[in-house]
Protein backbone atom coordinates (compact mmCIF):
# COMPACT_ATOMS: atom_id res chain seq x y z
CA UNK A 1 0.00 0.00 0.00
CA UNK A 2 1.46 3.49 -0.77
CA UNK A 3 1.32 6.73 0.80
CA UNK A 4 -1.93 7.70 2.34
CA UNK A 5 -4.29 9.78 0.17
CA UNK A 6 -5.59 12.53 2.05
CA UNK A 7 -8.63 14.92 -0.46
CA UNK A 8 -8.63 17.93 1.59
CA UNK A 9 -12.39 18.70 1.99
CA UNK A 10 -12.43 22.42 2.64
CA UNK A 11 -13.65 23.99 -1.05
CA UNK A 12 -17.10 22.97 0.16
CA UNK A 13 -20.22 25.51 -1.45
CA UNK A 14 -21.55 24.60 2.83
CA UNK A 15 -19.14 27.33 3.78
CA UNK A 16 -20.92 30.97 2.89
CA UNK A 17 -16.92 32.41 2.02
CA UNK A 18 -16.76 29.38 -0.86
CA UNK A 19 -20.60 29.39 -1.84
CA UNK A 20 -20.32 33.46 -2.19
CA UNK A 21 -16.88 32.81 -3.73
CA UNK A 22 -18.45 30.09 -6.52
CA UNK A 23 -21.35 32.57 -7.01
CA UNK A 24 -19.42 35.45 -7.81
CA UNK A 25 -16.42 33.62 -9.57
CA UNK A 26 -14.17 35.59 -7.09
CA UNK A 27 -10.83 33.09 -7.02
CA UNK A 28 -9.38 34.64 -3.60
CA UNK A 29 -11.37 32.57 -1.11
CA UNK A 30 -11.25 29.42 -2.94
CA UNK A 31 -7.09 29.74 -4.01
CA UNK A 32 -6.51 30.46 -0.32
CA UNK A 33 -8.39 27.48 1.25
CA UNK A 34 -6.05 25.33 -1.71
CA UNK A 35 -3.19 26.37 -0.77
CA UNK A 36 -4.10 25.73 2.62
CA UNK A 37 -4.70 22.36 2.58
CA UNK A 38 -2.06 21.90 -0.03
CA UNK A 39 0.83 23.18 2.28
CA UNK A 40 -0.68 21.01 5.05
CA UNK A 41 0.17 18.04 2.83
CA UNK A 42 -3.41 17.16 0.90
CA UNK A 43 -3.06 15.03 -2.18
CA UNK A 44 -5.73 15.70 -3.81
CA UNK A 45 -8.22 18.69 -3.53
CA UNK A 46 -12.43 17.77 -2.98
CA UNK A 47 -14.29 20.76 -5.40
CA UNK A 48 -18.03 20.87 -4.27
CA UNK A 49 -20.59 22.58 -5.55
CA UNK A 50 -23.32 21.38 -4.83
CA UNK A 51 -25.96 20.06 -6.48
CA UNK A 52 -25.77 23.13 -8.96
CA UNK A 53 -28.68 22.18 -11.09
CA UNK A 54 -28.25 25.75 -13.05
CA UNK A 55 -24.44 26.82 -14.29
CA UNK A 56 -23.04 23.55 -12.78
CA UNK A 57 -20.95 23.08 -15.75
CA UNK A 58 -19.57 26.58 -16.12
CA UNK A 59 -18.77 26.82 -12.74
CA UNK A 60 -16.94 23.45 -12.58
CA UNK A 61 -14.97 24.05 -15.18
CA UNK A 62 -14.27 27.77 -13.64
CA UNK A 63 -12.87 25.94 -10.70
CA UNK A 64 -10.88 23.16 -12.16
CA UNK A 65 -9.45 25.50 -13.93
CA UNK A 66 -8.38 27.63 -11.54
CA UNK A 67 -7.47 25.07 -9.53
CA UNK A 68 -4.89 23.78 -11.74
CA UNK A 69 -3.62 26.80 -13.55
CA UNK A 70 -2.53 27.99 -9.53
CA UNK A 71 -1.37 24.85 -8.35
CA UNK A 72 0.80 22.91 -10.54
CA UNK A 73 -2.34 20.70 -12.55
CA UNK A 74 -3.21 19.75 -8.74
CA UNK A 75 -5.16 16.45 -9.01
CA UNK A 76 -9.24 17.34 -8.18
CA UNK A 77 -12.14 15.49 -6.50
CA UNK A 78 -15.23 16.82 -8.56
CA UNK A 79 -18.11 16.83 -5.86
CA UNK A 80 -21.59 17.47 -7.67
CA UNK A 81 -25.00 15.59 -7.74
CA UNK A 82 -25.01 17.62 -11.33
CA UNK A 83 -23.48 14.68 -13.91
CA UNK A 84 -23.38 17.41 -16.77
CA UNK A 85 -20.60 19.18 -14.39
CA UNK A 86 -18.64 16.71 -13.84
CA UNK A 87 -18.39 16.23 -17.53
CA UNK A 88 -17.65 19.82 -18.38
CA UNK A 89 -15.09 19.95 -15.33
CA UNK A 90 -13.12 16.79 -16.40
CA UNK A 91 -13.59 18.16 -20.20
CA UNK A 92 -11.13 21.08 -18.61
CA UNK A 93 -8.71 18.69 -16.72
CA UNK A 94 -5.01 18.24 -16.91
CA UNK A 95 -4.62 14.95 -15.56
CA UNK A 96 -0.24 14.92 -15.51
CA UNK A 97 -1.00 15.17 -11.57
CA UNK A 98 -3.43 12.72 -11.43
CA UNK A 99 -7.07 11.29 -12.62
CA UNK A 100 -9.84 12.89 -11.78
CA UNK A 101 -12.03 11.57 -9.08
CA UNK A 102 -15.87 11.42 -9.13
CA UNK A 103 -17.14 12.11 -5.74
CA UNK A 104 -19.26 9.97 -5.84
CA UNK A 105 -21.25 7.09 -7.00
CA UNK A 106 -23.37 4.64 -4.55
CA UNK A 107 -25.18 1.30 -5.61
CA UNK A 108 -28.53 2.93 -5.79
CA UNK A 109 -29.73 6.16 -7.66
CA UNK A 110 -26.15 6.98 -8.16
CA UNK A 111 -24.65 3.99 -9.85
CA UNK A 112 -24.23 5.35 -13.29
CA UNK A 113 -21.38 7.64 -11.79
CA UNK A 114 -19.25 4.76 -12.52
CA UNK A 115 -20.19 4.51 -16.05
CA UNK A 116 -19.08 8.35 -15.98
CA UNK A 117 -15.80 7.29 -14.54
CA UNK A 118 -15.26 4.61 -17.07
CA UNK A 119 -16.37 6.65 -19.79
CA UNK A 120 -13.74 9.40 -18.42
CA UNK A 121 -10.78 7.26 -16.96
CA UNK A 122 -11.54 8.71 -14.11
CA UNK A 123 -11.80 7.23 -10.84
CA UNK A 124 -14.80 6.91 -8.77
CA UNK A 125 -15.52 6.95 -4.95
CA UNK A 126 -18.13 4.31 -4.58
CA UNK A 127 -20.34 4.40 -1.61
CA UNK A 128 -21.50 0.79 -0.19
CA UNK A 129 -24.80 1.65 0.12
CA UNK A 130 -28.07 1.45 -1.70
CA UNK A 131 -30.30 4.06 0.37
CA UNK A 132 -29.81 4.82 3.83
CA UNK A 133 -27.02 2.77 5.77
CA UNK A 134 -26.05 -0.90 5.06
CA UNK A 135 -27.23 -3.22 7.80
CA UNK A 136 -24.17 -5.33 7.88
CA UNK A 137 -21.24 -6.20 5.94
CA UNK A 138 -22.72 -8.25 3.88
CA UNK A 139 -24.54 -5.92 2.60
CA UNK A 140 -21.89 -3.56 1.72
CA UNK A 141 -19.88 -6.35 -0.21
CA UNK A 142 -22.34 -7.25 -2.17
CA UNK A 143 -22.85 -3.53 -3.08
CA UNK A 144 -18.97 -3.26 -3.29
CA UNK A 145 -18.71 -6.44 -5.89
CA UNK A 146 -21.70 -4.89 -7.80
CA UNK A 147 -20.19 -2.10 -8.43
CA UNK A 148 -16.53 -3.39 -9.01
CA UNK A 149 -17.94 -5.94 -11.36
CA UNK A 150 -20.23 -2.91 -13.14
CA UNK A 151 -17.06 -0.63 -13.34
CA UNK A 152 -14.74 -3.69 -14.71
CA UNK A 153 -17.31 -4.24 -17.41
CA UNK A 154 -16.81 -0.95 -19.10
CA UNK A 155 -13.27 -1.61 -18.84
CA UNK A 156 -11.96 0.03 -15.44
CA UNK A 157 -9.24 -1.33 -12.87
CA UNK A 158 -10.29 -2.75 -10.11
CA UNK A 159 -7.97 -0.16 -8.36
CA UNK A 160 -9.78 3.25 -9.73
CA UNK A 161 -12.98 2.49 -7.60
CA UNK A 162 -12.42 3.86 -3.83
CA UNK A 163 -14.61 1.98 -1.84
CA UNK A 164 -16.62 3.88 1.03
CA UNK A 165 -17.49 1.73 3.86
CA UNK A 166 -19.62 4.72 5.06
CA UNK A 167 -18.64 6.08 8.38
CA UNK A 168 -21.15 6.20 10.46
CA UNK A 169 -22.04 8.67 13.32
CA UNK A 170 -20.40 6.79 16.67
CA UNK A 171 -22.73 8.77 18.69
CA UNK A 172 -25.98 6.54 18.44
CA UNK A 173 -24.19 4.15 16.57
CA UNK A 174 -21.25 2.60 18.68
CA UNK A 175 -22.03 -1.18 17.87
CA UNK A 176 -21.84 0.09 14.11
CA UNK A 177 -17.93 0.97 14.19
CA UNK A 178 -16.13 -2.24 14.44
CA UNK A 179 -18.09 -4.19 11.81
CA UNK A 180 -17.25 -1.06 9.62
CA UNK A 181 -13.62 -1.04 10.29
CA UNK A 182 -13.84 -5.00 9.46
CA UNK A 183 -15.77 -4.13 5.98
CA UNK A 184 -12.20 -1.71 5.32
CA UNK A 185 -10.14 -4.96 6.19
CA UNK A 186 -12.04 -6.96 3.98
CA UNK A 187 -11.97 -4.83 0.81
CA UNK A 188 -8.34 -4.07 1.28
CA UNK A 189 -7.36 -7.50 1.28
CA UNK A 190 -9.17 -7.80 -1.79
CA UNK A 191 -6.28 -5.29 -3.05
CA UNK A 192 -8.94 -2.83 -3.79
CA UNK A 193 -8.59 1.10 -2.59
CA UNK A 194 -10.88 2.65 0.22
CA UNK A 195 -11.91 5.97 1.39
CA UNK A 196 -14.86 7.90 2.88
CA UNK A 197 -15.81 10.71 5.21
CA UNK A 198 -13.76 10.65 8.14
CA UNK A 199 -15.41 13.77 10.07
CA UNK A 200 -18.94 12.16 9.83
CA UNK A 201 -17.97 9.88 12.73
CA UNK A 202 -18.16 12.51 14.72
CA UNK A 203 -20.85 14.70 14.19
CA UNK A 204 -22.73 15.62 17.03
CA UNK A 205 -20.01 15.42 19.24
CA UNK A 206 -18.52 18.48 21.47
CA UNK A 207 -16.13 20.65 18.99
CA UNK A 208 -13.07 19.97 21.41
CA UNK A 209 -14.25 15.99 21.44
CA UNK A 210 -14.31 15.81 17.32
CA UNK A 211 -10.85 15.96 16.85
CA UNK A 212 -9.81 13.90 18.61
CA UNK A 213 -12.51 10.67 17.64
CA UNK A 214 -11.50 11.77 14.05
CA UNK A 215 -7.96 11.07 14.08
CA UNK A 216 -8.33 7.98 16.66
CA UNK A 217 -10.69 6.63 14.36
CA UNK A 218 -8.35 7.16 11.17
CA UNK A 219 -6.05 5.59 12.94
CA UNK A 220 -7.96 2.70 13.71
CA UNK A 221 -9.05 2.42 9.99
CA UNK A 222 -5.97 2.99 8.33
CA UNK A 223 -4.76 0.03 10.07
CA UNK A 224 -7.54 -1.63 8.66
CA UNK A 225 -6.01 -0.81 5.23
CA UNK A 226 -8.38 2.48 4.66
CA UNK A 227 -6.31 3.68 1.50
CA UNK A 228 -7.54 7.31 1.68
CA UNK A 229 -10.09 10.18 3.28
CA UNK A 230 -11.78 13.15 2.58
CA UNK A 231 -10.88 15.08 6.06
CA UNK A 232 -9.88 18.35 6.59
CA UNK A 233 -5.96 18.54 6.15
CA UNK A 234 -5.61 21.47 8.50
CA UNK A 235 -6.86 20.18 11.36
CA UNK A 236 -3.49 19.41 13.14
CA UNK A 237 -4.25 16.33 15.16
CA UNK A 238 -6.05 14.58 12.08
CA UNK A 239 -2.95 15.55 9.93
CA UNK A 240 -0.86 14.38 12.35
CA UNK A 241 -2.21 11.10 12.66
CA UNK A 242 -2.36 10.58 9.12
CA UNK A 243 1.36 11.58 8.95
CA UNK A 244 2.44 9.48 11.58
CA UNK A 245 0.78 6.75 10.07
CA UNK A 246 2.61 6.76 7.40
CA UNK A 247 5.84 6.57 9.07
CA UNK A 248 4.86 3.65 11.23
CA UNK A 249 3.17 1.69 8.28
CA UNK A 250 6.71 2.44 6.29
CA UNK A 251 5.04 4.55 3.52
CA UNK A 252 7.08 7.50 4.01
CA UNK A 253 10.94 7.46 5.45
CA UNK A 254 11.05 8.85 9.20
CA UNK A 255 13.11 12.44 9.69
CA UNK A 256 12.71 13.92 12.69
CA UNK A 257 11.22 16.73 10.90
CA UNK A 258 8.39 14.53 9.31
CA UNK A 259 5.24 16.86 10.73
CA UNK A 260 6.84 19.82 8.65
CA UNK A 261 7.19 18.25 5.22
CA UNK B 1 10.01 -19.22 -18.79
CA UNK B 2 11.59 -16.44 -20.74
CA UNK B 3 13.03 -13.50 -19.16
CA UNK B 4 9.99 -10.68 -20.57
CA UNK B 5 11.96 -7.26 -20.70
CA UNK B 6 9.43 -4.88 -18.72
CA UNK B 7 10.75 -1.38 -17.96
CA UNK B 8 10.13 1.03 -15.37
CA UNK B 9 9.48 4.61 -15.83
CA UNK B 10 9.78 6.68 -13.15
CA UNK B 11 9.88 10.33 -12.36
CA UNK B 12 13.79 11.35 -13.00
CA UNK B 13 15.64 12.60 -9.86
CA UNK B 14 17.25 15.85 -8.76
CA UNK B 15 20.71 16.26 -10.53
CA UNK B 16 23.52 18.86 -9.48
CA UNK B 17 25.92 20.41 -11.48
CA UNK B 18 29.34 21.68 -10.29
CA UNK B 19 31.80 23.61 -12.17
CA UNK B 20 31.00 26.23 -14.75
CA UNK B 21 30.58 26.34 -18.25
CA UNK B 22 31.86 23.43 -20.72
CA UNK B 23 33.62 21.92 -18.17
CA UNK B 24 30.77 21.46 -15.63
CA UNK B 25 29.70 18.32 -14.36
CA UNK B 26 25.66 17.19 -13.34
CA UNK B 27 25.38 14.23 -10.82
CA UNK B 28 22.56 12.37 -10.59
CA UNK B 29 19.53 13.01 -12.25
CA UNK B 30 18.65 9.66 -13.13
CA UNK B 31 15.40 7.55 -13.03
CA UNK B 32 16.35 3.93 -12.62
CA UNK B 33 17.70 2.41 -10.13
CA UNK B 34 21.44 1.81 -9.61
CA UNK B 35 22.76 0.55 -12.63
CA UNK B 36 19.26 -0.32 -14.26
CA UNK B 37 20.06 1.38 -17.75
CA UNK B 38 18.31 -1.17 -19.32
CA UNK B 39 15.24 0.31 -17.51
CA UNK B 40 15.93 3.92 -19.47
CA UNK B 41 18.74 6.01 -21.13
CA UNK B 42 20.44 7.32 -18.38
CA UNK B 43 21.21 11.31 -18.73
CA UNK B 44 24.50 11.74 -16.56
CA UNK B 45 26.49 8.81 -16.11
CA UNK B 46 27.95 8.16 -12.58
CA UNK B 47 31.06 10.63 -11.87
CA UNK B 48 34.35 9.67 -10.67
CA UNK B 49 36.13 12.45 -8.76
CA UNK B 50 40.23 11.98 -7.41
CA UNK B 51 41.00 13.57 -4.87
CA UNK B 52 44.39 15.12 -3.33
CA UNK B 53 45.50 16.98 -0.03
CA UNK B 54 47.26 20.34 0.13
CA UNK B 55 50.02 18.27 1.96
CA UNK B 56 51.29 15.80 -0.92
CA UNK B 57 50.95 11.96 -0.54
CA UNK B 58 53.07 10.05 1.40
CA UNK B 59 53.96 7.75 -1.77
CA UNK B 60 56.76 5.80 -0.41
CA UNK B 61 55.32 2.23 -1.18
CA UNK B 62 52.92 3.38 -3.80
CA UNK B 63 55.50 3.79 -7.14
CA UNK B 64 52.18 4.51 -9.60
CA UNK B 65 50.79 7.14 -7.61
CA UNK B 66 53.79 9.18 -7.38
CA UNK B 67 54.49 8.51 -10.82
CA UNK B 68 50.98 9.97 -11.20
CA UNK B 69 52.05 13.54 -9.63
CA UNK B 70 55.78 12.88 -11.17
CA UNK B 71 57.47 16.15 -11.86
CA UNK B 72 54.90 18.47 -10.20
CA UNK B 73 56.05 20.30 -6.99
CA UNK B 74 53.35 22.73 -6.24
CA UNK B 75 49.88 22.18 -5.13
CA UNK B 76 48.98 23.67 -8.77
CA UNK B 77 50.62 21.57 -10.46
CA UNK B 78 49.88 18.65 -8.75
CA UNK B 79 46.11 19.81 -8.96
CA UNK B 80 46.65 20.24 -12.60
CA UNK B 81 48.21 16.47 -13.12
CA UNK B 82 44.79 15.21 -11.11
CA UNK B 83 42.82 17.01 -12.98
CA UNK B 84 44.17 15.45 -16.00
CA UNK B 85 43.94 11.99 -15.30
CA UNK B 86 42.42 9.47 -17.51
CA UNK B 87 38.57 8.84 -16.40
CA UNK B 88 38.66 12.07 -13.77
CA UNK B 89 35.57 14.07 -14.15
CA UNK B 90 36.01 16.24 -11.44
CA UNK B 91 38.96 17.04 -8.71
CA UNK B 92 38.05 17.35 -4.76
CA UNK B 93 40.59 19.10 -2.96
CA UNK B 94 41.35 18.27 1.24
CA UNK B 95 42.38 21.01 3.08
CA UNK B 96 44.42 18.62 5.66
CA UNK B 97 47.20 21.17 6.40
CA UNK B 98 44.30 23.45 7.89
CA UNK B 99 43.80 20.82 10.45
CA UNK B 100 45.02 22.11 14.35
CA UNK B 101 46.39 18.80 15.14
CA UNK B 102 48.54 19.13 12.14
CA UNK B 103 50.18 21.54 9.95
CA UNK B 104 47.34 24.12 11.42
CA UNK B 105 47.90 26.37 8.68
CA UNK B 106 45.72 29.76 8.71
CA UNK B 107 42.46 30.37 6.62
CA UNK B 108 43.98 32.83 5.00
CA UNK B 109 47.15 30.47 3.66
CA UNK B 110 44.14 27.80 2.92
CA UNK B 111 42.81 30.23 0.85
CA UNK B 112 45.80 31.47 -1.16
CA UNK B 113 46.41 27.59 -1.75
CA UNK B 114 42.53 26.81 -2.78
CA UNK B 115 42.98 29.82 -5.39
CA UNK B 116 45.85 28.42 -6.65
CA UNK B 117 44.70 24.83 -7.14
CA UNK B 118 41.23 26.52 -8.48
CA UNK B 119 42.93 28.79 -11.21
CA UNK B 120 45.12 25.51 -12.34
CA UNK B 121 41.58 23.04 -12.41
CA UNK B 122 41.07 22.46 -15.53
CA UNK B 123 37.91 20.28 -14.04
CA UNK B 124 34.74 21.31 -11.18
CA UNK B 125 36.15 21.35 -8.16
CA UNK B 126 34.97 20.22 -4.79
CA UNK B 127 36.45 21.27 -1.21
CA UNK B 128 36.64 19.06 1.63
CA UNK B 129 37.83 20.35 5.18
CA UNK B 130 40.07 19.14 7.24
CA UNK B 131 37.32 17.79 9.54
CA UNK B 132 37.78 19.77 12.51
CA UNK B 133 34.54 21.10 12.94
CA UNK B 134 35.29 24.72 13.63
CA UNK B 135 38.07 25.33 11.60
CA UNK B 136 35.90 23.91 8.44
CA UNK B 137 33.08 26.26 9.16
CA UNK B 138 35.71 29.38 9.10
CA UNK B 139 37.41 27.60 6.77
CA UNK B 140 34.09 27.40 4.46
CA UNK B 141 33.00 31.14 5.15
CA UNK B 142 36.73 31.85 3.58
CA UNK B 143 36.92 29.50 0.59
CA UNK B 144 33.24 30.80 -0.63
CA UNK B 145 33.96 33.95 0.00
CA UNK B 146 37.51 33.40 -2.38
CA UNK B 147 35.95 31.17 -4.64
CA UNK B 148 32.41 33.11 -5.95
CA UNK B 149 31.79 32.08 -9.28
CA UNK B 150 33.11 28.83 -9.31
CA UNK B 151 30.57 26.70 -8.48
CA UNK B 152 32.49 24.37 -5.95
CA UNK B 153 30.72 22.05 -3.86
CA UNK B 154 31.69 21.51 -0.30
CA UNK B 155 32.20 19.01 1.60
CA UNK B 156 29.95 18.65 4.17
CA UNK B 157 27.85 20.54 6.30
CA UNK B 158 26.67 18.41 8.91
CA UNK B 159 23.90 18.53 11.41
CA UNK B 160 25.81 20.98 13.75
CA UNK B 161 26.99 23.14 11.62
CA UNK B 162 24.35 23.31 8.52
CA UNK B 163 23.05 26.50 9.00
CA UNK B 164 26.06 28.34 8.98
CA UNK B 165 27.93 26.25 5.96
CA UNK B 166 25.08 25.99 4.11
CA UNK B 167 24.32 29.96 4.11
CA UNK B 168 27.98 31.14 3.79
CA UNK B 169 28.27 28.43 0.56
CA UNK B 170 25.56 28.50 -0.84
CA UNK B 171 23.02 31.32 0.28
CA UNK B 172 25.58 33.60 0.20
CA UNK B 173 27.99 32.41 -3.18
CA UNK B 174 25.66 30.15 -4.90
CA UNK B 175 27.92 27.07 -4.09
CA UNK B 176 26.84 23.41 -3.97
CA UNK B 177 27.37 21.93 -0.90
CA UNK B 178 27.05 18.27 0.62
CA UNK B 179 25.14 17.14 3.54
CA UNK B 180 27.27 14.29 5.46
CA UNK B 181 24.98 11.90 7.71
CA UNK B 182 27.25 9.06 8.47
CA UNK B 183 25.19 6.69 6.95
CA UNK B 184 22.31 7.03 8.87
CA UNK B 185 19.23 7.24 6.75
CA UNK B 186 16.86 9.22 8.79
CA UNK B 187 19.36 12.15 9.24
CA UNK B 188 20.29 12.07 5.72
CA UNK B 189 16.47 12.59 4.81
CA UNK B 190 15.98 15.64 7.98
CA UNK B 191 19.26 17.24 6.99
CA UNK B 192 17.80 17.58 3.44
CA UNK B 193 15.08 18.95 5.24
CA UNK B 194 16.43 21.34 7.14
CA UNK B 195 18.37 22.66 4.79
CA UNK B 196 15.68 23.21 2.53
CA UNK B 197 14.03 25.09 5.01
CA UNK B 198 16.72 27.07 5.50
CA UNK B 199 16.25 28.21 1.73
CA UNK B 200 19.01 26.20 0.09
CA UNK B 201 17.35 24.80 -3.37
CA UNK B 202 17.10 21.15 -3.66
CA UNK B 203 19.49 21.78 -6.85
CA UNK B 204 22.14 22.98 -4.44
CA UNK B 205 22.76 19.86 -2.17
CA UNK B 206 23.89 16.58 -2.72
CA UNK B 207 23.97 13.85 -0.58
CA UNK B 208 27.39 12.29 1.14
CA UNK B 209 25.47 9.58 3.14
CA UNK B 210 28.76 8.50 4.19
CA UNK B 211 31.07 4.93 3.90
CA UNK B 212 33.21 1.67 4.64
CA UNK B 213 35.70 -0.02 3.39
CA UNK B 214 34.08 -3.45 1.68
CA UNK B 215 34.37 -5.81 4.88
CA UNK B 216 34.78 -2.76 7.07
CA UNK B 217 30.96 -2.59 7.57
CA UNK B 218 30.02 -2.01 4.16
CA UNK B 219 26.56 -3.50 4.30
CA UNK B 220 25.41 -0.88 6.05
CA UNK B 221 26.09 1.71 3.77
CA UNK B 222 24.88 -0.40 0.92
CA UNK B 223 21.36 -1.12 2.71
CA UNK B 224 21.19 3.08 3.63
CA UNK B 225 21.62 3.83 -0.42
CA UNK B 226 19.51 1.09 -1.55
CA UNK B 227 16.81 2.36 1.18
CA UNK B 228 17.64 6.18 -0.02
CA UNK B 229 16.64 5.19 -3.39
CA UNK B 230 13.87 3.53 -3.12
CA UNK B 231 12.36 6.50 -0.86
CA UNK B 232 13.35 8.39 -3.82
CA UNK B 233 12.02 6.74 -6.75
CA UNK B 234 9.45 4.20 -5.52
CA UNK B 235 7.80 6.47 -2.65
CA UNK B 236 8.77 10.25 -4.57
CA UNK B 237 10.31 11.47 -1.31
CA UNK B 238 11.11 15.07 -2.63
CA UNK B 239 13.43 15.04 0.56
CA UNK B 240 15.81 11.84 -0.57
CA UNK B 241 16.48 13.14 -4.39
CA UNK B 242 19.05 14.59 -4.31
CA UNK B 243 22.28 12.93 -5.71
CA UNK B 244 24.29 11.01 -3.85
CA UNK B 245 28.16 11.39 -3.82
CA UNK B 246 30.95 8.58 -1.49
CA UNK B 247 34.35 9.38 -0.55
CA UNK B 248 35.43 6.10 -1.34
CA UNK B 249 39.50 6.71 -0.78
CA UNK B 250 39.11 8.19 2.47
CA UNK B 251 37.85 5.44 3.72
CA UNK B 252 39.56 2.33 1.69
CA UNK B 253 43.11 3.73 2.23
CA UNK B 254 42.93 4.00 5.48
CA UNK B 255 42.38 -0.01 6.59
CA UNK B 256 44.53 -1.96 7.42
CA UNK B 257 44.58 -4.08 3.76
CA UNK B 258 46.08 -1.00 2.16
CA UNK B 259 48.29 0.46 4.77
CA UNK B 260 50.21 -2.59 6.33
CA UNK B 261 53.69 -2.75 4.46
CA UNK B 262 54.84 -5.91 2.24
CA UNK B 263 57.54 -6.02 4.34
CA UNK B 264 55.20 -6.51 7.36
CA UNK B 265 52.74 -8.39 5.69
CA UNK B 266 54.72 -9.82 3.10
CA UNK B 267 51.99 -13.21 2.33
CA UNK B 268 49.66 -10.43 1.36
CA UNK B 269 51.73 -9.07 -1.61
CA UNK B 270 52.34 -5.70 -2.90
CA UNK B 271 50.61 -2.57 -0.93
CA UNK B 272 49.77 -0.56 -4.01
CA UNK B 273 47.97 -3.00 -5.95
CA UNK B 274 45.97 -4.27 -2.36
CA UNK B 275 45.50 -0.42 -2.22
CA UNK B 276 44.11 -0.18 -5.76
CA UNK B 277 41.75 -3.51 -5.79
CA UNK B 278 40.01 -2.10 -2.28
CA UNK B 279 39.49 1.17 -3.62
CA UNK B 280 38.53 -0.11 -7.51
CA UNK B 281 36.07 -2.86 -5.25
CA UNK B 282 34.30 -0.41 -2.96
CA UNK B 283 34.14 1.77 -5.24
CA UNK B 284 31.87 -0.41 -7.52
CA UNK B 285 30.12 -1.43 -4.84
CA UNK B 286 28.94 2.34 -3.98
CA UNK B 287 28.15 2.63 -7.27
CA UNK B 288 26.21 -0.95 -7.89
CA UNK B 289 24.16 0.69 -4.30
CA UNK B 290 23.47 4.42 -5.33
CA UNK B 291 26.02 6.85 -5.74
CA UNK B 292 25.87 9.13 -8.06
CA UNK B 293 29.76 9.90 -7.69
CA UNK B 294 32.55 8.50 -6.20
CA UNK B 295 35.92 10.03 -5.09
CA UNK B 296 38.40 8.11 -5.39
CA UNK B 297 42.74 8.73 -4.86
CA UNK B 298 44.96 6.30 -6.92
CA UNK B 299 44.98 6.93 -11.03
CA UNK B 300 44.69 3.32 -11.80
CA UNK B 301 41.05 2.61 -9.51
CA UNK B 302 39.73 5.73 -11.37
CA UNK B 303 40.43 4.26 -14.73
CA UNK B 304 39.41 1.25 -14.01
CA UNK B 305 36.04 2.68 -12.68
CA UNK B 306 36.19 5.21 -15.22
CA UNK B 307 36.12 2.37 -17.71
CA UNK B 308 33.45 0.17 -16.00
CA UNK B 309 30.94 3.09 -15.89
CA UNK B 310 31.53 3.60 -19.68
CA UNK B 311 31.10 -0.37 -20.50
CA UNK B 312 27.99 -0.11 -18.54
CA UNK B 313 26.12 2.68 -20.15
Amino acid sequence: MGKFVMIGERIHCISPAIRDAMATRNPEPILKRAKEQLDAGAIYLDVNIGPAETGGEDLMKWAVKLLQDNFDNVPLSLDTANKKAIEAGISVYNRTKGKPIINSADAGDRIENIDLAAANDAIVLSLCSKAGVPSNNEERMTYCQGMLERGMSLGMEGEDLWFDPLFLVIKGMQEKQIEMLEFIRMVSEMGLNTTGGVSNASNGMPKDVRPIMNSTLVAMAIMSGLSSAIVNPCEKRMNETIRSCDIIRNNTLYADSYLEI
Amino acid sequence: MPFIKKPRTLKPLGAVSIGTGERAVKIGGGNTLPLYFFDAKLSNPPAVGVELTDTAWDAAELPLLAKAYEGAATLAERVACAANMKGVDFVCLRLEGADPGGDNLSVEECVKLAQEAAAACTKPLCIAGCRSEEKDVELFKALAAALQGQNVLFLSAKEEDYKTIGAATVLAYGHKVAGESSVDINLAKQLNVLMTQLGIPKESIVMNLGGAAVGYGFEYVSSTMDRVKAAALEQDDAMLQMPVITQVATETWAVKESMASQADMPEWGDLEQRGIQMETVTAAACLASGSDAVILRHPVAVDKIAALVAALI
